[in-house]
């Protein structure tokens, strides 16, 4: 449903995508996973029609769409920050943007998503939670066989976001609308898409199931992109597990530094025999402790300076 | 290069007035050193002009950011600059009047401008007053007192003096109205006054040339202040300042009112009493009455309304091409900033062999040239209004519709500004309509100063009442500004 085509953009004053390929199928709901400034948001224009490449080609639903104007690609767009229009109620934003503006129809989609009895405030009356409900109900308005979502659950609080993200996954499922999303959650990539493509540094590392990308990186950037985790240098060779992959009883031996409690787990410093390592465990400092890593992942790739424990 | 070449022959194309003048002037400037007196005089009353309105400005700036001073207050404070100059002139001159106290010569001119032009360097500092108080506040939080504060609030302050400064400066240097009403009757001219004198003398040999002689020494006094390149604002976050003073807003309402009253009182007084019985006797009825008033009132109120209606359309059509419309703004900045003597001689030389010389149209084109640059600034900004085209776009909208729909009425509130502010700057102008007139075709300005020259103080002084009325209009965009 969308492609990209070995898609470059460079700007002016740096950053941007290089060669990206990326195929995204019918109804499927895919994450663009990476951190501020990796490129994500480029992806997204670049298939809105908000930037025109550099080299590479763009395909929406089979059809070559590279240098299409953004009004002509049939895409629905959520901003990072709503970009709704100050001058127009919710149910205006709505029958703007439809082909053939239908009342009935553009009230049933704000009630679909709980905004029918905001149907006639303008952004400034709606609380961040609605307004994006808005921006999400305007995507959808026209139609669009893709919609594309930029971060759009980042101004909202830890509740209302883990409520919209459920409501949004099961809204497109169930109106089959593939769905391009942009976040640098890896645990909101994870919930939300069936597949995830890892972006650093304007390149696509790597393109999978979350599950795929989380047991099996196939770099350290996408070992990292999936958050906390060690990572050693040993001989030249990086070592990295996740915290939650070490369990007791194996024949690996390490002495508890310290134990902490984060996040209702318990977490200890551990010396281990290749270095110092945050795992999961339930033990004292002092404590001698017997582990088992498991998958211990040895990548190709050694960034300058990345050496111990990385993350929390 | 098309673009490069498009853009050089609208230069080219909207400098020609100015080149013609040059053009003219040059042989004749030898001739012009017998008026190195004038031009001492136009830089010296400008440079004081400008470091007192400065100096002002500042201190009110620093009044209001300290006493926590808006709304209200600030609207009287800004009704001063809306006031056309030359009303000023009249009331300062009316004001002393009354005390048997003759102001006209230098004093008067510098303390008109100072009332005029105070507000406008008040309106440019106030920004960054505001910044360097708020550094200055977090720098005492941390024990820096006494001239170690001058480390922090001179850089973020300096290069808003500079271009306030420089600002004020060309304003002053151009201004013909203070000068017409309280200098020429002293016998004190700067270069716009004595241009026109030239110009209008019968006894000169060769008017037109003399006074783009004049025009050429007026350029040169200009131009360093236009070249000067814009000093780059320091830019920070505004920090919070202590609990605001009481005294300050005293000093800033105080001077507000005095202002005010200087301009007003004597004004009132002038067009309200008769002056030889002493009895309440307002001159509107016959001031409206005097045909050249009537005529100068409807051709003013069409020029303006045209101006403000053919500039606003040009800057709405040109609003969807933003880079465009910079660089036309860009090249129409000179025909702000630079004193519209030079605007108004060079359309008389380029004109004067056409048909659209003596007719109203050369005033209309001259009134356009010189608050383009002030309609197209109204609209150049308005940052979110791209982005709401762009979402309308990827939603489905051609470009027509989505800047229909969405940008311009996202810019209703901007035009609506820009034309409350241009519409009484061109109601009252005085400087082309002085030198573009011919009969038939006077605006209001230039009957107010018949009027005055005539000995029809009273009149004068009603349509100078009349004036500041329609220029708080003005105050109605303020919220843009």
């Amino acid at each position: 449903m969308v492609r990209l085509e070995a898609v470059s953009k460079r700007f002016p004053k740096g950053g941007g995508v290089q060669e990206v390929d990326l195929a995204v199928e019918e109804g499927e709901v895919f994450a663009l996973l990476g951190a501020s400034g990796s490129g994500k948001t480029t992806l997204l224009n670049l298939v809105a029609g908000l930037l025109l490449p550099d080299a590479g080609h763009v395909y929406l639903a089979g059809r070559r769409v590279t240098h299409l104007p953004p009004e002509r690609r049939g895409v629905g767009y959520v901003f990072q920050d709503q970009s709704l229009w100050p001058h127009m109620t919710a149910l205006e934003h709505l029958l703007l943007v439809m082909p053939r503006p239908d009342r009935r129809r553009a009230m049933a989609l704000l009630e679909r998503l709980g905004m029918g009895e905001h149907a006639h405030k303008r952004p400034h009356e709606l609380s961040g939670g609605q307004r994006q409900r808005v921006a999400l109900a305007r995507a959808l308005a026209r139609e669009p066989k893709v919609i594309l979502m930029d971060e759009p659950y980042s101004a909202l609080d830890p509740v209302l976001r883990e409520e919209l993200r459920r409501e949004v996954r099961t809204l497109l499922k169930d109106l089959g609308i593939t769905a391009l999303h942009v976040t640098h959650d890896p645990e909101e990539a994870m919930l939300l898409a069936d597949r995830v493509g890892v972006v650093h540094g304007g390149r696509m590392l790597q393109v999978g199931t979350p599950q795929e990308l989380y047991e099996r990186p196939n770099s350290l950037e996408a070992f990292l992109a999936f958050g906390r985790g060690n990572v050693f240098l040993l001989d030249g060779e990086v070592l990295a597990f996740r915290q939650e992959w070490v369990r007791p009883g194996g024949s690996l031996k390490g002495l508890v530094r310290e134990r902490r409690i984060l996040r209702g787990e318990v977490l200890c410093r551990v010396d281990l025999p290749f270095g110092e390592a945050w795992v999961r465990l339930d033990a004292w400092p002092g404590e001698e402790a017997s582990l088992e890593i498991s998958p211990l992942l040895r990548l190709p790739r050694r960034p300058e300076g990345e050496e111990g424990a990385v993350g929390e | 290069m098309d673009r490069h070449l498009a853009q050089l022959a609208l230069g080219a194309l909207l400098a020609l007035p100015l080149l013609h003048l040059l053009a003219r002037g040059t042989p004749l400037l030898p001739g012009t050193l017998r008026d190195l007196d004038v031009v001492g005089a136009s830089l010296v009353l400008a440079g004081a002009g400008t470091l007192l309105a400065l100096g002002m400005g500042l201190g009110l700036a620093v009044a209001a950011v300290w006493g926590r001073v808006g709304g209200f207050w600030e609207s009287l404070l800004l009704l001063g600059y809306l006031v056309p100059p030359f009303v000023t002139g009249m009331g300062v001159l009316f004001s002393f009047q009354a005390f048997g106290i003759a102001i006209q010569g230098v004093p008067g001119i510098l303390l008109a401008w100072t009332l005029h032009y105070t507000p406008l360097a008040y309106l440019l500092l106030k920004p960054q007053v505001r910044l360097a108080l708020g550094l200055l506040t977090a720098a005492r939080v941390h024990g820096v007192t006494g001239a170690r504060g001058l480390g922090v609030v001179l850089p973020p302050l300096l290069p808003a003096l500079a271009v306030a400064g420089g600002g004020l400066y060309l304003a002053l240097l151009g201004n013909f109205g203070v000068p017409a009403v309280l200098g020429t009757p002293a016998g004190v001219y700067v270069l716009p006054t004595l241009a026109y004198t030239r110009l209008m003398s019968p006894f000169a040999t060769d008017p037109l040339g003399q006074a783009a002689a004049l025009g050429i020494w007026l350029t040169l006094l200009a131009l360093p202040a236009v070249l000067l390149a814009r000093p780059g604002i320091l830019e920070a976050r505004e920090t919070p300042l202590p609990p605001g003073g009481g005294p300050y807003r005293l000093v800033y309402g105080l001077y507000a009112l005095l202002a005010l009253a200087l301009i007003l009182l004597g004004l009132l007084r002038e067009a309200l009493q008769n002056p030889y019985t002493g009895a309440f006797q307002p001159a509107f009825a016959q001031a409206l009455a005097l045909p050249l008033v009537q005529a100068g009132l409807r051709n003013s109120l069409l020029l303006a309304l045209l101006t403000v209606g053919l500039l606003l359309a040009l800057a709405l059509a040109l609003r969807p091409f933003p880079q465009v419309l910079r660089r036309i703004r860009s090249l129409l900045d000179l025909y702000y900033l630079l004193p519209g003597t030079l605007l108004g001689l060079g359309l008389i030389l380029l004109l004067a062999p056409t048909p659209l010389y003596g007719t109203p149209w050369i005033l209309l084109l001259a009134y356009l040239l010189n608050f383009a640059a002030l309609a197209l600034r109204a609209l150049e900004g308005g940052p979110r209004v791209e982005g709401a085209v762009a979402v309308g776009r990827v939603h489905g909208l051609p470009p027509w519709r989505s800047w229909w729909r969405l940008g311009y009425p996202l810019l209703w509130p901007s035009a609506f500004a820009g034309a409350f502010l241009i519409l009484p700057l061109a109601f009252s102008e005085i400087t082309l309509s002085a030198l573009l007139y011919a009969p038939g075709s006077e605006t209001v300005g230039v009957a107010v100063l018949s009027a005055l020259n005539g000995g029809l103080y009273r009149e004068g002084a009603a349509l100078g009442l009349v004036l500041m009325g329609i220029s708080a209009l003005g105050l109605l965009g303020r919220p843009r500004w």
